[in-house]
């Protein structure tokens, strides 16, 4: 084609009207120039035009060929079908895209070569490295760039006068050069800082800096207290890079990150309290830096306890990590369940495009007659339906900004890489998916459209869709709710699960008790006796508080975890890990646990006292079905005295069995066999203080503050909540896949309701001139219901069946999210299914009683 | 009216020979309208069959590219219609398309004269 045709098809886009108005005039100036000819041959008026008619051929068709041979017609075509689309859009109910999460790889570069490493007592479990380990692994490896021990650190820092606890981190210098970042400004340690013990410096988070110090830039070389010991800073992280980090859910982000050094006694104590992060050496793979790892190991085999010798090396991705099993889990039940109900809509776009080819039918076929070719007539069809998606996708991108926002920060637990928000990603997917869709939902219609013969369908049109169509409508209809059965059936098994969930006894009285941490500082709290003296004098201050009724200093609280150590019985090295929480003598009495046998912990319990320790009923269960032991009390066992300095395991006397509490986070997991110590004879800087209260516990905060202030002005409270709130909290992960699945199911049903209410709506007007003869003929309102209805049913049952065969062979993927509820759950199951026919027999029964109000006459005559 | 036979417009001619057909005409014949250009053909054609509206966007197609120009007049009905002459570049046109069709024939002639 010319460059001079190129440009006139171009410009007759726009003389578009025109042109076929020339058009015209030239073939009626023609035509009566053939007639004249005609009648000059002697032929009569008549004969005459037709004999023109003739001769001249098929006006549309030729003109057909003038308008795709004159312009851009795939243009022209596009600007038309457009307008049809969005013509119909005016007609036809829209529809959203829910857009689903997408997470985001890690804000760092080459992320998939990070990695966590951990020592694993069995395949199946990991924990944190001992120091030796780590050290050994640091100098030996052959796999690492940059290899860091991660640990956590709190510090109190003096803001504005108040003492502020900030969270941060014990690391290695090589820290960043794992994540590969680089400080916004200042700089990272520089390599081997944190030997000597010498690095008193530390590197803040933009966050902190921002909120803490009015983003100074004069903070570089200035002094921060930590804990009063003076730490310089050194460098400011870039905005947003560990902004969200959290150890635990209920973990502050980090602020500052300062350096491990390791004492002689940390490095031969074999805690296992590191958290080492590498960043793999190009090219070297997962498995590569095990096999690695292992030989460490290996080579270090002598330096190993007896009793470890049976434990592993893992090495895990860093984002596995992050994002947690349970967490990945509900993204790709949400996921899902998106689909599903995406499926759902398109099921129903498609069938009201189906729908409307019937009344369209006669339309599409004078087309065709005309000389539209069937591609031409189906790619019509497709822009029809893109149309719709677009106009949908940009609703639901609409709604989707909106609801970012609400939703964001109602989703706990998600990692701190996982940025969620309306990015190019998102968008790319949402446009693909719209296209996806528009193009699933158009090509069944269009397929049917096109390729239906013009002339049958010029002789049907008036009597509506055929049979084949109408079939068609019906299996989709079934489909939808069997897709709807399988997420009512999800969705009431997940309620049913978290309904159990809620109702675990949590083994200590929850309501009125208000939780914080407090952390002694190391300078004035330097050994074990002075902790052990702070813990009872600030619990007679705090009793003494009107309204309080009691107080006590643990380890950990309820639901937040645990540390772990080594039980054995005195004499045998066949060591159990159980749980080891400290607590003082009110522990119990706060929490309201119950004794099951022998006593609590007294003041008497102290530092210097003899060693004694409370089992939990499980660890009485367990030392009965192991070692025989009937009646725990009285009886020695083997734990460490933790305290300041070397660890050493000492036998410890039970005193007492109390009442199972859940010590662990997660909820769906069996109650931890706990050993509990007196805190004074394991002494601790970092505890927390349980306070029960008579009212509100959270009005005595204020009265809490200033008792502790008027024991020690510098401490700070920290992570202040009720321990409803922890307990709510335990839920959280486990209650919004309920909401979400619910949310899907309910809009699924809706959904399926609305395709069944289009198709029995349609049958009925399809058939009112059927109806109106057998009215006529005699038949009651009720034959005419029950006629319609026992069709419609049929499409009901068959999706029920086919839905519910479906949700059981979905059990598989349910199973791991349910607890205690079985995944096969009948009541869960008959709920599924008669909720769904229930939906649907209403959806049917609507349209089909404006059946029963047909007037014979009018639908007789109507047609 | 009958029902309209679906397929393309009946012609016997090759593709492309009608836009040759034209050029050839309005150069012997000067400006024509639609209606003797296509009384034209099928007079020096004897009787090959062709709808006479083909040549409608034969001429849209020649007009596009610039090788014949329209000008309004009037009919012998006394109806308003437009008349078609060949411009310059359609005088071009018209040679190398003659020249290229005699080279085309000649060269089918002479294969087939050696098959027989």
């Amino acid at each position: 084609m010319t460059l001079r045709r190129a440009v006139a098809r171009l410009t007759a886009l726009f003389r578009r009207n025109r042109l076929e108005r020339e058009l015209d005039d030239e073939v009626i100036a023609h035509l009566e120039l053939a007639e004249l000819d005609a009648r000059e041959r002697g032929l009569d008026p008549l004969e005459a035009r037709r004999e023109a008619m003739r001769r001249f051929g098929g006006i549309d068709q030729m003109k057909e060929i003038h308008r795709d041979d004159r312009s851009a017609r795939w243009i022209e075509n596009f600007v038309k079908d457009a307008r049809y689309g969005l013509a119909s859009l005016r007609r036809e109910p829209m529809f959203s895209i829910v857009d689903g999460v997408l997470l985001t790889p890690m804000p760092f570069p080459h992320p998939e070569r990070i990695v966590r490493v951990w020592e694993a007592p069995t395949p199946a479990s990991s924990n944190s490295t001992t120091t030796r380990t780590f050290l050994e692994i640091k100098r030996q490896n052959q796999s690492f760039d940059a290899f860091s021990a991660e640990s956590l650190s709190t510090a109190t820092v003096l803001i504005n006068g108040e003492p502020v606890r900030l969270d941060g981190r014990y690391v290695s210098w090589d820290h960043f050069a794992v994540f590969g970042l680089q400080p916004i400004i200042g700089r990272t340690f520089a390599p081997d800082e944190d030997r000597d013990g010498a690095g008193r410096v530390v590197i803040i988070s933009h966050a902190a800096w921002q909120q803490h110090f009015g983003g100074d830039p004069g903070i570089l070389g200035r002094d921060l207290l930590l804990d009063n010991e003076a730490h310089r800073v050194i460098g400011v992280l870039p905005p947003g890079a560990f902004d969200r980090h959290r150890a635990r859910p209920l973990d502050q982000p980090a602020s500052f990150w300062r350096l491990n050094s390791f004492t002689e006694a940390e490095i031969e104590a074999g805690s296992h309290w590191l958290n080492p992060v590498g960043r793999l050496k190009p090219g070297v793979t997962l498995a590569q830096a095990q096999d690695d790892l292992l030989g460490i190991r290996a080579r270090i085999a002598n330096q190993i306890p007896q009793w470890k010798k049976g434990w592993s090396v893992k090495v895990e991705p860093f984002d596995q990590l992050l994002v947690g099993d349970t967490l990945r889990q509900s993204i790709y039940v949400a996921l899902g369940a998106v689909i599903l109900v995406l499926l759902i809509a398109c099921a129903n776009i498609t069938n009201l495009l189906l729908a409307r080819s019937a009344g369209r039918a006669r339309e599409i076929a004078v087309r065709s007659a005309l000389g539209a070719t069937r591609a031409r007539i189906a790619a019509q069809l497709l822009v029809e339906s893109l149309m719709l998606g677009a106009l949908g996708g940009i609703a639901g991108v609409a709604l989707a900004a909106v609801l970012i926002d609400v939703a964001a920060p109602l989703v706990p637990g998600m990692p701190f890489t996982a940025e969620i928000s309306l990015n190019w990603r998102v968008l790319a997917f949402a446009t693909s998916a719209v296209m996806l869709v528009s193009v699933l939902v158009g090509l069944l219609p269009a397929m049917k459209m096109s390729t239906r013969s013009a002339a049958a369908a010029l002789n049907h049109a008036s009597r509506g869709s055929s049979a084949a169509t109408d079939r068609t409508r019906r299996v989709i209809v079934a489909v939808e709710v069997a897709v709807s059965v399988v997420l009512i059936c999800g969705a009431a098994l997940l309620f049913k699960s978290l309904v159990r969930l809620q109702n675990v006894d949590i083994g200590a009285r929850i309501e009125r008790v208000i939780t914080m941490s407090i952390d002694l500082p190391w300078a004035r709290y330097p050994d074990g006796n002075r902790l052990a003296a702070f813990y009872p004098v600030m619990i007679e201050r705090l009793r003494a508080i009107p309204g309080v009724t009691d107080a006590s200093f643990s380890g950990d609280l309820p639901l937040q975890g645990t540390g772990g150590e080594n039980l054995n019985m005195p004499g045998r090295d066949e060591r159990m890990l159980v749980g080891f929480k400290r607590a003082d003598a009110n522990y119990f009495s706060t929490m309201g646990m119950g004794m099951v046998a022998g006593r609590g912990f007294t003041a008497g319990d102290r530092a210097g006292s003899p060693y004694v320790t409370v089992i939990n009923e499980a660890l009485a269960a367990r030392l009965r079905d192991r070692f025989g032991i009937h009646n725990p009390i009285g009886q020695g066992v083997d734990l460490p005295a933790l305290g300041f300095g070397r660890n050493r395991r000492v036998t410890m006397t039970i005193v007492g069995v109390v009442r199972n509490e859940r010590v662990g986070r997660d909820l769906r997991e069996p109650v931890k066999e706990t050993a509990y110590v007196p805190i004074s004879q394991a002494p601790r800087m970092q505890v927390k203080l349980a306070v029960r209260t008579a009212g509100d516990a959270t009005a005595a905060v204020p009265a809490i503050r200033a008792a502790v202030h008027q024991v020690d002005p510098m401490l700070a409270l920290a992570d202040i909540r009720t321990m409803e709130e922890i307990w709510e909290r335990s839920l959280s992960g486990l209650t919004e896949p309920v909401w979400l699945i619910g949310i899907f199911a309910g809009v699924a049903a809706l959904l399926a309701a609305l395709g069944l209410y289009g198709v029995v709506a349609h049958a009925v007007t399809q058939q009112r001139r059927e109806i109106g003869i057998r009215m006529a003929l005699g038949a009651r309102a009720n034959d005419v219901l029950s006629l319609i209805v026992s069709h419609v049913l049929t499409t009901i049952l068959a999706g029920l069946v086919v839905g519910l065969v479906a949700a059981v062979a979905l059990t598989r993927v349910t199973r791991s999210l349910l607890f205690e509820v079985s995944a096969l759950d009948p009541t869960a199951f008959a709920i599924g299914a008669a909720v769904m026919a229930a939906v649907g027999l209403i959806a049917a029964l609507v349209p089909a009683s404006r059946a029963t109000r047909v007037d014979p006459t009018t639908a007789l005559r109507s047609e | 009216m009958s029902i309209i036979d679906m397929s393309k417009p009946k012609s016997d001619l090759p593709y492309g020979t009608l836009d040759l057909l034209v050029l050839k005409t309005l150069d012997t014949m000067g400006p024509l309208h639609g209606y003797s250009i296509a009384r034209r053909i099928e007079q020096m054609s004897g009787n090959l069959k062709l709808s006479q509206g083909s040549i409608y966007p034969a001429l849209m197609r020649l007009e596009q590219q610039g090788w014949i120009s329209t000008k309004w007049g009037v009919s012998e009905t006394n109806r308003k219609v437009k008349f078609y002459s060949l411009t310059r570049s359609g005088e071009k046109q018209l040679h190398i398309e003659v020249a290229n069709w005699e080279q085309a024939s000649s060269l089918v002639a002479k294969i087939l004269g050696a098959k027989a």
